[in-house]
């Protein structure tokens, strides 16, 4: 039952955000559905088109509080018209054919996303309206206090109302400007839930199926678009790894030493599936190329076979289309990897003259690397401990440290 | 001449905002409106559903919230017709938003004559659209900005401008705040910040994606930014 209340909840929220204008009314009354369907599914059977009986029930729901506000009156009608053109019956049973509810999500997605919207409310209001998550669920998958994520609920459906932002998808035209806010959303949720250590809580990590399944929404909406797709495939390449990336004791294993027996194929081939798809549209954007890099790694049966130029050519390609300073040093560690370190340590030099990097771990982390595979232990050692106090979490500092003890005792092996 | 009243309030102040406050503004408005000096004003949605917009290596950035955090926050605006800056400071002291924050009263060039807001046309929302400053933009870039003419006969002609001028600039402001009875008035600006406001435009939309198509296509928005700052129709609360 839980997977058919994932997928309606968002459904139904949406088409009542839709008829009725009403965020708040629609959460309700969705809230209402469901704690029927808990009722009466294990008592009557679940019916045999859940999602229709869940439309209809909430549709009522709505109907019967707007009609107790008489202000709403036009509302009301307007709903019960809906309601009869979608049947073709006026009953108010739930059994009574519901034939085809017009998918209102793609509306939600783009209006929960929306850019003048905080990050942080974007992403608290898409988990909300479209997955189903209670409040208190989302405020502990962000580790914030409840009361502190439901003010951001309350503040974003303001600022929505206030600030009149359209509830729509974009036109054609704006598409394009639009997609990588809400893919963005989906990927950080995502993010999230991947970067969760095992023992942080259940629904922490679980943002990593959410984000997956929102994803896969977006694809299925907007079958046009290679984009969603594309991150659709990373999200799964990346997922196919989450059982081999930490080890018993808690500790993060880098790529190259993760037990690639442990990578999920089923996933992988999804992925690839996906990627294939999204590519042969020929519009490339950034997840579609983040995921073939991902598909790369995950073509290579070991770490040595990993096709490291092809990696290095499409983060130039990523590099050019977003100008981004952290994909240029991920291509560097890829240059590093398939033409030496000394090539690697060129392209970080540049990265250095700037400061778009100042303060961010994984650049003295990077040149630390490389530095140590050249022997240059002494350097090698400064640049760890300049990465290991920046960086943040206790995985990634204890592996930091692992490292500068380890070129502190090869330079001392050297005399 | 014209003057705008810019008031900034403090909401730690906010508790000061009682049924005299209420009262006095009321007198305020319809003193100010009696006497031919009030041309136009309205009260802002909070910050928290302002919109900042910005052009960056041709890329458009919408972010939310104002164009700057300051202590004391934008909530409304009065056009005057004044004799002088002194007058329309004058005028700034008896309003009693000067008790719960600060009223920074700017000169509008001579060209801009003003004239009260039509209501909003059905299924229509005003804005209002601050023009500001962007410390991080270098001034050399000001010799290269396109006329803001253009825009403003697009806008105009499309019904979507009600109104709009530039301001002079920040350091011939004069802020007035009322303490404990007092008027304190100080030379400049409401925010001692980097970024200022260099002046406004009064835009009714559909909706907010309207609004923000027209700010973009505003010369500042490459060199400064714009906030689109909806209005807060006193009916409404």
């Amino acid at each position: 039952m839980a997977d058919a209340f994932r997928q309606e909840w968002g459904r139904i929220t949406a088409a009542l955000i839709h008829q009725t204008g009403d965020w708040d009314l629609a959460e309700e009354c969705a809230q209402d559905a469901f704690a029927q369907a808990l009722r009466r599914w294990p008592r009557d059977g679940v019916p045999n088109r859940p999602g229709a009986w869940l439309m209809t029930v909430a549709r009522n729901a709505a109907i019967d509080r707007l009609r107790r506000s008489s202000t709403y009156r036009a509302k009301v009608e307007e709903l019960a018209v809906m309601a009869t053109r979608e049947t073709g019956t006026d009953s108010r049973e739930p059994d009574a054919d519901d034939g085809a509810v017009p998918d209102e999500r793609l509306r939600l997605i783009f209006t929960c996303c929306h850019p003048a919207l905080a990050m942080e409310a974007r992403v608290a209001l898409t988990l909300r309206t479209l997955t189903g998550l209670s409040t208190a669920e989302i405020a502990r998958a962000f580790l914030v206090p409840e009361a502190t994520m439901a003010k951001r609920l309350v503040r974003a459906k303001h600022k929505i109302a206030n600030a009149r932002i359209p509830y729509r998808v974009p036109p054609a035209d704006a598409l394009p400007e639009r997609m990588p806010g809400v893919l963005a959303v989906l990927y950080l949720v995502f993010n999230e839930g991947y970067s969760a250590s095992a023992g942080e809580n259940l629904i922490r990590r679980d943002l990593c199926d959410q984000a997956v399944a929102l994803a896969q929404v977006l694809a299925e909406l907007l079958p046009g678009e290679p984009e969603p797709k594309g991150l659709l495939a990373l999200m799964l390449f990346q997922r196919s790894r989450q059982t081999a990336r930490v080890n018993d004791r808690g500790d993060l294993v880098t790529l190259e030493d993760q037990d690639r027996a442990r990578w999920d194929q089923v996933q992988i081939s999804l992925a690839r599936r996906h990627l294939e798809e999204a590519l042969a549209a020929r519009r490339p954007g950034q997840y579609q190329i983040q995921a073939a890099i991902a598909g790369c790694h995950a073509a290579a049966p070991t770490a040595q076979a990993t096709d490291w130029p092809k990696i290095a050519r499409l983060y130039q390609y990523l590099a050019d289309l977003t100008g981004s300073p952290v994909i240029e040093l991920n291509r560097a560690v890829a240059v590093a990897m398939a033409d030496g370190p000394a090539a690697g340590l060129a392209i970080l030099r540049r990265l250095e003259a700037g400061d778009a990097l100042a303060g961010y771990y994984l650049l003295p982390a990077t040149r630390a690397d490389f530095l140590r595979r050249l022997g240059r232990n002494e350097e090698a050692a400064s640049a760890y401990e300049e990465a290991a106090a920046l960086a943040g979490t206790g995985p990634e500092r204890r592996f930091l440290n692992a490292r500068l003890a380890e070129v502190r005792s090869r330079g001392q092996q050297r005399g | 001449m014209r003057y705008m009243l810019i008031h900034a309030a403090d909401p730690d102040l906010a508790a000061n905002w009682d049924d005299e406050a209420q009262a006095a503004f009321a007198d305020w408005i319809e003193e100010t409106i009696r006497t031919r000096v009030n041309l136009q004003g309205a009260r802002l949605r909070p910050t928290a559903d302002a919109t900042t917009v910005k052009i960056r290596d041709g890329e458009l950035i919408i972010t939310d919230g104002p164009f700057v955090e300051t202590k004391e926050q934008v909530a409304g605006y009065d056009l005057l017709e004044c004799a002088s800056l002194d007058e329309a400071v004058r005028w700034a002291g008896r309003h009693p938003s000067s008790w719960v924050g600060a009223i920074e009263v700017r000169a509008l060039p001579e060209r801009a004559p003003a004239e009260p807001l039509p209501e909003p046309g059905e299924g229509k929302i005003q804005y209002l659209m601050l023009v500001c400053t962007d410390p991080a933009v270098d001034a050399r870039e000001f010799d290269r900005i396109e006329p803001v003419d253009p825009w403003v006969a697009d806008t105009d002609g499309r019904g979507i401008r009600l109104y709009g001028s530039e301001l002079e600039p920040p350091d011939s402001a004069r802020t007035v705040r009322v303490r404990d009875s007092r008027v304190i008035v100080t030379d400049g600006p409401f925010a001692e910040t980097k970024e200022q406001i260099a002046g406004f435009d009064v835009l009714e939309c559909a909706d907010l994606d309207e609004a923000i198509e027209v700010a973009r296509r505003h010369p500042m928005a490459r060199l400064g930014v714009l906030e689109v700052r909806p209005f807060w129709p006193f009916e409404e609360d």
